[in-house]
């Protein structure tokens, strides 16, 4: 009973008409026309969003190639051999095994309490000498000193 | 009978000429069942109006047409959905790398680059753009000086786009392009590119153009590097290129003031067997000394003898030598260079070198039980390691008692240094000889025994002596405890032993002291024939190792400790 007024209202729908076009047909070719539109600004944006992603791809490969570059830029720099030969023509060389130590041996290197009573002696011993110059000899005693 | 009788259709019209769909038939009559089944479709409709079922007919084709469409648009949609649901994700998973690269940048273990790929460009001119040749020729001169003028004008007069120059880097690139020529273009081309320049050369070798190694690390690890490259990441070598540069540094200096024909130098991580440093002096000769020149050691060999006799039990620290006259095997006479004339023990047999007593041992030892061990340590057989420049060792064609001594102080067989690195790190790691890596962390592989722990203990005390109180101690970097043997042999001129072309070398560790599984390293350098001064491995190698030891230490991290006092009250 209950299918029998569902397939007749279904019929007086199918049977509707406007200016004798069934409006059903109407509601479809327009749902058609949405879609077509929808699909045709998807695409457009997929598009334009492609090239974007192309334009920053190549702009990626670009900025690559130069990161690429620089990197052997600075290895060729950088190389130890050059660094080395630079240093030297400055007059730098390896550190000195004497001159290296670690935090733990600092104390047993320089004991620190002992020389400074021997820094109030220094000034004491040379006063006399320098008659003439006070300065250098102040200066010339406290490198003696340390 | 009308003509709307659909049963007279069948029949051919009386005088009438056939239909051309009947013609068929005529042709070939195998097609004759397709156009009587043409020609029954297309008169169903009559033939159900003749037996009075019109609308059974019509229904039929309506419903025939309405599935043959359905199954084409359920088709269309399910390949729109597939293309829209399903195509997206396997195109992104499938895009390239964006980083990939025909060959992996190759970098130190430390991440320093070593090898690259730069794009380059290929110079094209196309002779019919171009309105002043002559201006043109000169421009491109002027800016691009190594291109050769003839060839240059050659094509500016042809008339066919042809490459001018290839591998053109992106600054002349840029300044051709500046030059704003017409029918100038560029083409761009991967190229392998070593900014170190001749730094590490012979270890990195060379790839050509194609993106295929030719020699050294490009051709051992080919496939790896390319499939790196693939993946958009480096390929690192077990080279520490700090070590790399202070050995390069010190070698060159200390060959060149001895105007020596070549050198070598290598540093190896004797746990891991992982090659730190290799370098080839001098660095314009294509060969890598290393792994494929041949040399007859000297008495750097005692070690490995000493290290047999100990290990077989023949002897131990206590062992007496009589070095007091020379040694006689068959006519031969063997003497010391450092003659002694008295009897040693088997430490003073290492310190002073003395060919009489290893002679001795290796007479005892027997021709099978010194091939064994020889065998063992890779004396005998190319130094395993990745690069295929890796050679064999020229070995002795007999193993009687007189070639047994000449082997026992290094001669009679001709080693590569890389053999003789990987030997002296099997002695003092512990015992086990594990193949020489290039690859950042070594082979992994186990490896073989060759000698017992204690032995290998004993070889590092004996090495140690020999650095404080024998022949290396010009090797002696302050607080590193190196120890080492030095060796210094002549060399064949003309099938006789020329004391004037010489041989020195120096095999180290450091530090030589410590548990067995301690962390160490050793240093092999030598020096092929120095026209100054002594030829001695200890004044022409050992301090060398000496200086690239106490360079290195603080990149290795090894602690130093305060010298023993012990050794300068002996002296």
């Amino acid at each position: 009973m209950n299918a029998a007024v569902l397939t007749r209202q279904l019929n007086r729908l199918f049977a509707w008409k406007v200016r004798g076009i069934r409006c059903i047909e109407i509601i479809g070719v327009l749902l058609v026309a949405a879609m077509i539109f929808s699909v045709y600004l998807a695409k457009a944006a997929a598009a334009r969003e492609g090239a974007e992603i192309a334009d920053l791809e190549r702009q990626i490969g670009e900025s690559g190639q130069r990161v690429r570059l620089l990197k052997a830029e600075v290895a060729r720099l950088e190389q130890p051999g050059r660094l080395e030969a630079l240093s030297r023509g400055a007059g730098l060389g390896p550190v000195e095994m004497k001159r290296q130590a670690s935090e733990d041996n600092l104390a047993n290197l320089a004991p620190i309490p002992e020389p400074q009573p021997v820094v109030i002696v220094a000034p004491t011993a040379p006063e006399p000498a320098p008659a003439a110059e006070a300065e250098p000899a102040a200066l010339s005693t406290g490198e003696g000193a340390r | 009978m009308s003509v709307h009788d659909p049963h007279a259709w069948e029949r051919p019209a009386p005088r009438a000429p056939r239909p051309t769909v009947y013609g068929l038939r005529r042709l070939l009559p195998s097609w004759r069942w397709l156009g009587e089944a043409m020609w029954w479709v297309e008169h169903a409709f009559g033939r159900a109006r003749a037996d009075a079922r019109p609308d059974e007919d019509t229904r039929v084709r309506i419903f025939v047409i309405a599935s043959a469409f359905s199954i084409v648009f359920c088709g269309l949609a399910l390949g729109a959905a597939h293309a829209a649901l399903l195509t997206p994700k396997a195109g992104i998973g499938s895009a390239a790398n964006p980083n990939a690269v025909a060959r992996a940048d190759i970098v130190d273990r430390n991440g320093a680059l070593m090898a690259t790929n730069i794009t380059h460009y290929g110079l094209y001119i196309d002779p019919r753009e171009i309105w002043d040749a002559d201006l043109a020729a000169q421009q491109i001169k002027r800016a691009l000086p190594r291109v050769s003028t003839s060839k240059l004008r050659r094509i500016l007069a042809g008339d066919r786009r042809l490459i001018v120059l290839p591998g053109l880097t992106p600054q002349e690139k840029s300044a051709v392009h500046a030059l704003a020529l017409g029918g100038v273009t560029f083409e761009p081309e991967d190229r392998r590119v070593y900014p170190l320049d001749s730094s590490a050369r012979h270890v990195l070798g060379v790839a050509d153009s194609g993106g295929q190694g030719l020699t050294g690390a490009e051709l051992a690890f080919n496939a790896d590097i390319r499939a790196a490259g693939e993946r958009g990441e480096s390929f690192p070598l077990s080279i520490d290129l700090r070590v790399q540069g202070v050995l390069e540094n010190e070698l060159g200096a200390a060959a060149s003031a001895v105007g020596a024909k070549g050198a070598v130098g290598v540093v190896v991580n004797a746990n891991t067997g992982e090659v730190l440093g290799m370098a080839s002096w001098p660095t314009t000769d294509s060969l890598n000394r290393v792994t494929s020149a041949h040399y007859e050691m000297g008495s750097v060999f005692k070690t490995f003898t000493i290290a047999t006799s100990i290990d077989t039990g023949r002897s131990d620290m206590n062992t007496m030598f009589d070095a007091s006259q020379p040694y006689m095997i068959g006519n031969r006479r063997i003497t010391d260079f450092h003659a002694t004339n008295k009897v040693l023990s088997l430490e003073e047999v290492y310190l002073h070198s003395s060919n009489i007593g290893t002679s001795r041992m290796a007479v005892e030892l027997g021709p099978q039980v010194m091939r064994d061990y020889f065998t063992k340590l890779g004396l005998l057989d190319a130094a395993p390691i990745e690069l295929h420049e890796s050679a064999r060792p020229r070995r002795p064609t007999n193993w009687e008692d007189s070639t047994r001594a000449s082997m026992s102080f290094g001669y009679g067989i001709m080693i590569t240094p890389l053999q003789m690195a990987a030997a002296t790190v099997s002695l003092v790691n512990g015992g086990i000889f594990r193949p020489l890596s290039l690859r950042r962390g070594g082979t992994g592989a186990e490896g073989h025994r060759v000698v017992s722990p204690e032995t290998s203990q004993d070889i590092r005390d004996l090495m140690r002596a020999n650095v404080l109180r024998g022949s290396g101690k010009s090797a002696n970097a302050q607080g590193l405890r190196v120890g080492g043997k030095t060796g210094s042999a002549n060399k064949l001129v003309n099938g006789r032993y020329d004391p004037r072309h010489g041989v020195g070398s120096f095999a180290a560790v450091f530090p030589a002291d410590g548990p067995a599984d301690a962390q160490r390293y050793v240093v092999f350098v030598l020096i092929d024939e120095p026209a100054q001064g002594s030829q001695l491995g200890g004044a022409v190698a050992a301090p060398v190792v000496g200086r690239v030891a106490d360079r290195i230490a603080g990149f290795l991290g090894v602690q130093r400790v305060a010298d023993p006092v012990v050794p300068a009250v002996t002296q």
